[in-house]
C-alpha cells in the first residue's frame, strides 16, 4: 500500500519501510524528528531528495489530486474544512467534490455524526466550535471520503478521552475492512493500542519499523508480574526471574519476556501456591522511546 | 461539473449571509457613481459634448463600469489566503482543480452581485440620471458578450497576480497597483475617450481598456461590427495570454512547495 525506499528529506535520512494494506502504523517521534515530513512525502505534497515513495503501486506526485479520491489525510495545523463552514455544510461539500452518490453520502453521514456526537452542533460554524468539536468534526470529514489509505497527524490533538476512544475504535474497525492508516503521535502509550506497528523516528532515522511485541521483547523487555499468593512460598530456582521482591503474601517477579511468557510463568507459579490476584506490568514505551534515543 | 456548480452556488448563498455588506456595497457604489457624475457634470457645465462626447456618453461610462466593477469582483486573497494557513496542501490533494474551484467560486459571488449589486445600481441611475439607451440590439447582445469576456480579463489579471504568492507571500501591495492599474486604466474612474493620446496608445497594448470600456464602447454603438467583432477577439487573446502565464505560475508555484515544502 505504502513503500518508503531509501528516502531522504530535509531531516529524514535513508528512510525504508513498507505499510501492507490494511495495517495501521503509529509513527512516532519528538518534535522535529521528521514525522510531518514523512507524511507529506507519503501524501505526495513533498518530493524526495533521495530514494523512492510508493502509494498503491504508484509515485504520489503523479496527480495527486486523482489520489485524493482513494487518499484523506488530515494535517495537525492545516485546514481541512473552511472556518466559515458548519459540520453540515463542509461535509456537504466533500460529498461533491469527492463524488460521494447520494445515498451512500447521508447514510455515512448520519452514522459519523452518531458516532462522533455532533449532530447537536451540526449547523454552528466550525471556528466557533472549540478544538476538540472541531476535531471530531474533521475526523468525520476524513471518514466521508471513504478512503483507502488514512494519513492522521496527531489526530488526538484537542480530543478528550471518550473522542480518542472512539477514534481508536474506528480506525480498528476500517482496518477490518482493509483500510490502511499511518498515525503520528507524540504520545506512545495512546496511539499504539490501535496500531499494528509502531515506526520511531529519531532525528530523522527510523530506529525501530515493527510490532509492540517485538519492540518491548528487543529493546525492554523485563515485565514484572506481581501475584497475592495463599499457600506455600512458590519455587522459582527453574525459572529465568531476573529478581523479586517480596512484601507480606505479595510477590514481584522481574522476568526476561524474550526468554519466557507470562502465563509460562503464571503456570509454574499456580502448580505451587494458590494465587488469589496476578498483575502483570510491562515497561513503560516511553522508556523505550528514550533508550532509543540513546 | 456538478461539483463546481455546487461551489459555485456555496459561493452565492454564502454572500446572501452579509446582508449588511451587500448593502453597503450597493451604497459605496452609488456614492462613487454620483460623485463621479457630480465632478464632470461640473466640468461639462452648459456645453453639449466635449470632442464629440456627450455628459450622457460619460453617464454611461460610469453606469456600466461602476455597476459591472461592482459585480465583478474577484476575490484576489483566494489563494494567498490559503498560502499564509497553510491549507493549501490540503486543497492540491482534492480531486477537483483548484483553478476550476477559484472560478466556480467567483462566478458564483458574481451571479449574487448581478442581482443584488449590478441591477440595484443600474435602476438608480437610470431614474436618476441620463443614461444612454443601448445602440441596438446587436450592440446590446454584444454588449453581453464583451462585459463577460471583460469579467474573464479581470478574472485573469487577479488569477496571475495570486499566483505570484507562492514567491511573494504577502502580495497586498501588488493586488493594490493592480487595483489602481484597473481603476484607472479601464475607464472606470476616467472615461478612455479623456485621457492622453499617447497614453491611449500605450493602453491598447494592455489587458485593461478589454475590461469595462470595450463593453461600454459596444453598448454606445461607438463602434462597427468588424470592430467590435475584432474587439471581442482581443478580450479572448487577453484571457489566454493571461490564464496561460497564470497556469504556468501555478504549476511552478506546486513545484516549489513540493520542493521547499509549505
Amino acid at each position: 500500500m505504502l513503500s518508503f525506499e531509501h528516502v531522504s528529506k530535509f531531516i529524514l535520512s535513508d528512510v525504508s519501510l513498507h505499510i501492507p494494506k490494511g495495517q495501521v502504523v503509529g509513527l512516532i517521534g519528538d518534535t522535529g524528528a521528521g514525522k510531518t515530513t514523512l507524511i507529506k512525502l507519503a501524501s505526495g505534497l513533498l518530493k524526495p531528495e533521495e530514494g523512492r515513495v510508493s502509494v498503491m503501486g504508484k509515485d504520489p506526485q503523479d496527480n495527486r489530486s486523482r489520489y485524493g479520491t482513494r487518499l484523506s489525510v488530515l494535517i495537525t495545523g492545516t485546514k481541512l474544512l473552511e472556518d466559515g463552514d458548519s459540520a453540515r455544510s463542509g461535509l456537504d461539500m466533500l460529498r461533491y467534490t469527492y463524488a460521494i452518490p447520494k445515498e451512500e453520502y447521508l447514510q455515512s453521514y448520519r452514522e459519523l455524526s452518531d458516532r462522533f456526537g455532533f449532530k447537536g452542533y451540526e449547523n454552528a460554524k466550525l471556528k466557533e466550535l472549540s478544538t476538540g468539536q472541531r476535531r471530531r468534526v474533521e475526523l468525520a470529514a476524513v471518514c466521508i471520503m471513504r478512503p483507502e489509505l488514512v494519513i492522521l497527524d496527531e489526530p488526538d490533538v484537542g480530543l478528550d478521552e471518550e473522542g480518542k476512544q472512539i477514534l481508536e475504535e474506528l480506525v480498528r474497525e476500517q482496518a477490518r475492512e482493509g483500510v490502511t492508516y499511518l498515525i503520528t503521535s507524540h504520545n506512545m502509550p495512546e496511539i499504539s493500542n490501535m496500531c499494528d506497528r509502531l515506526a520511531i523516528l529519531a532525528e530523522g532515522r527510523l530506529m525501530f519499523y515493527g510490532s509492540e511485541s517485538v519492540l518491548r521483547s528487543q529493546y525492554l523487555p523485563i515485565n514484572t508480574m506481581t501475584i497475592t499468593y495463599d499457600g506455600a512460598i512458590p519455587n522459582i530456582d527453574d525459572l529465568p526471574i531476573v529478581r523479586y521482591r517480596m512484601d507480606g503474601n505479595r510477590i514481584a517477579y522481574d522476568y526476561n519476556s524474550r526468554y519466557i511468557t507470562a502465563s509460562e510463568v503464571l503456570n509454574v507459579l499456580m502448580k505451587q501456591t494458590g494465587i488469589l490476584d496476578v498483575k502483570i506490568q510491562k515497561t513503560d514505551l516511553e522508556q523505550i522511546i528514550s533508550k532509543l534515543h540513546g | 461539473m456538478l461539483k463546481y456548480l455546487a461551489y459555485a452556488k456555496k459561493a452565492f448563498l454564502g454572500r446572501s449571509a452579509y446582508r449588511f455588506d451587500h448593502l453597503m456595497g450597493i451604497l459605496s457604489t452609488c456614492l462613487q457613481f454620483f460623485i463621479f457624475y457630480e465632478i464632470y457634470r461640473a466640468l461639462y457645465g452648459s456645453g453639449d459634448s466635449v470632442d464629440g462626447i456627450t455628459m450622457s456618453m460619460v453617464t454611461t461610462n460610469f453606469v456600466l463600469s461602476l455597476g459591472l466593477g461592482a459585480m465583478f469582483s474577484p476575490d484576489d486573497y483566494y489563494l494567498p489566503r490559503r498560502i499564509w494557513d497553510g491549507s493549501i496542501s490540503t486543497e492540491l490533494l482534492r480531486p477537483i482543480s483548484f483553478p476550476g474551484r477559484m472560478i466556480a467560486e467567483n462566478v458564483g459571488a458574481s451571479c449574487f452581485n448581478l442581482i443584488f449589486k449590478f441591477v440595484p445600481v443600474l435602476l438608480i441611475a437610470i431614474f436618476t440620471t441620463g443614461m444612454e439607451k443601448p445602440a441596438g440590439a446587436v450592440s446590446m447582445i454584444l454588449f453581453i458578450v464583451s462585459a463577460l469576456l471583460g469579467y474573464g480579463v479581470l478574472w485573469t489579471i487577479s488569477f496571475l497576480v495570486q499566483m505570484t504568492s507562492f514567491w511573494l507571500i504577502n502580495i497586498w501591495s501588488l493586488i493594490t497597483i493592480k487595483d489602481v492599474l484597473v481603476n484607472v486604466c479601464s475607464g472606470k474612474m476616467i472615461p478612455l475617450w479623456f485621457m492622453p493620446v499617447w497614453m491611449t496608445g500605450i493602453l491598447r497594448f494592455t489587458p485593461f481598456e478589454a475590461i469595462y470600456f470595450t463593453p461600454v464602447q459596444i453598448y454606445l454603438g461607438q463602434l462597427t461590427m468588424p470592430e467590435m467583432l475584432t474587439k471581442c477577439a482581443v478580450q479572448i487573446v487577453w484571457i489566454v495570454i493571461l490564464y496561460l502565464i497564470g497556469s504556468i505560475l501555478w504549476k511552478q508555484g506546486q513545484k516549489k512547495l513540493i520542493v521547499q515544502g509549505g
